[in-house]
């Protein structure tokens, strides 16, 4: 693509709003996207996917560094639920009507611990997957995510909760990955 | 859970990833073109046309009712009817609303895909619990729903009388030139309801 035509003149504010908003909050979003898709170039139609939605939204995102990005957060992970879904009924039919699709991964035991925590993540729902990412990755609070997301600090303490419970069930079920992590240590 | 936090550290994809920098001025001179919504052509003109008659059929009910008329055979006032999309989950802009009769809470979108004026028809329809309103749009309306509802298979859609979200199914295939109103109405009801509905 090369350089961007000149936008006819009545759009202009709100095109410099939208690069304003792409210029403040595009990593972060692509850092969620990331984690929260299965590719990077998936992360990248998602991120896109979200200013396009700001684009055509009815009303204007709110101003305010922190109220633009729960704004943009939240977009982003109702457009990834809505694709995650259609994921999810494709696999189902898929997994009817035949055979998985061959998967030979490849011996190295980090990868192998890595597909397999990868694979247990896509199953947990896109806004349960963001509450455990944010907490564990970005080491977000619960109260952080919470106000982030418009939930009480009650509701992402539950998913945290369900999405560790499933994540660890998951993992188990897939067949523990070999070796153990360097740092396991389960006191109890 | 440390050995959880640690699985999902060596897992992380950003790990093994440049982040944003090697897409970000493809995906920004993307953006800075975006023209602003060609979306659908707004609804707001007629919408207070209808809110106009809805007030006024409204009043005219109000005013029956206090001077002790009883409505037996009500002057087929119109009822308002709207179809919206809606989520079932809180959204920055959008409205909360309760489904009547039930205590399942959902978040509107502002503007009505459908309403009064779009409606070929509507008529009261037996069924297994009690009478339903079946409606029958126009084929403009009934493409703009078949279009809205293909991309937003498996969310709600609400289906509004006078305002009230009378149902909120969730969206399992496409919805284009019929949608039935369930609801355990009797048979004067539902005959009320499609007369209303029918009336622009």
């Amino acid at each position: 693509m090369g350089e961007a035509e000149r936008v006819p003149s009545g759009t202009t504010a709100q095109n410099e709003r939208l690069t304003a908003l792409f210029d403040a909050h595009a990593d972060r979003l692509y850092r969620l996207a990331r984690r929260l898709a299965p590719s990077v170039d998936e992360a990248l139609d998602l991120v896109q996917e979200v200013f396009l939605r700001v684009a055509g939204a009815s009303r204007p995102v709110p101003h305010g560094r922190s109220a633009e990005e729960a704004w943009l957060v939240r977009v982003l992970i109702n457009i990834r639920r809505d694709q995650w879904r259609k994921e999810t009924v494709r696999r189902r039919e898929a997994a009817q009507s035949g055979p998985p699709l061959a998967e030979t991964p490849s011996p190295e035991t980090s990868y192998v611990r890595r597909l397999t925590v990868w694979r247990a993540l896509e199953a947990l729902s896109p806004r349960r997957r963001a509450i455990v990412v944010l907490h564990e990755l970005d080491a977000m609070p619960a109260s952080a995510i919470a106000s982030l997301l418009g939930i009480t600090t009650i509701t992402v303490r539950w998913h945290l909760a369900r999405g560790r419970h499933e994540l660890a069930k998951r993992i188990r079920e897939t067949g523990a990955p070999h070796g153990q992590p360097d740092s396991a240590v389960e006191g109890r | 859970m440390d050995n959880l936090t640690q699985l999902l550290k060596d897992a992380d994809p950003l790990r093994h990833d440049s982040g944003l920098s090697a897409n970000r001025e493809r995906l920004r001179s993307a953006i800075a073109a975006v023209r602003p919504a060609e979306a659908r052509p707004s609804r707001r003109a007629v919408l207070p046309r209808i809110a106009a008659l809805a007030a006024a059929a409204l009043v005219a009910l109000v005013v029956a009712y206090v001077s002790g008329v009883r409505l037996t055979t009500p002057v087929a006032a119109q009822v308002r009817f709207e179809v919206r999309l809606a989520e079932d989950h809180p959204v920055p802009g959008l409205v909360v609303a309760q489904v009547e009769n039930t205590g399942q809470v959902i978040y509107l979108h502002p503007e009505a895909l459908v309403s009064n004026e779009d409606v070929a028809g509507a008529v009261a329809v037996d069924g297994t619990s009690g009478f339903s309103v079946e409606v029958q749009l126009l084929p403009g309306a009934a493409e703009r729903l078949r279009q809205a509802t293909s991309a937003h298979i498996g969310r709600p859609v609400a289906i509004l009388l006078e305002g009230r979200v009378a149902m909120a199914p969730t969206v399992r295939s496409p919805i284009a030139e019929s949608a039935v109103i369930t609801g355990a109405f009797t048979e004067a009801e539902a005959r009320r309801i499609a007369e209303g509905i029918s009336r622009r």
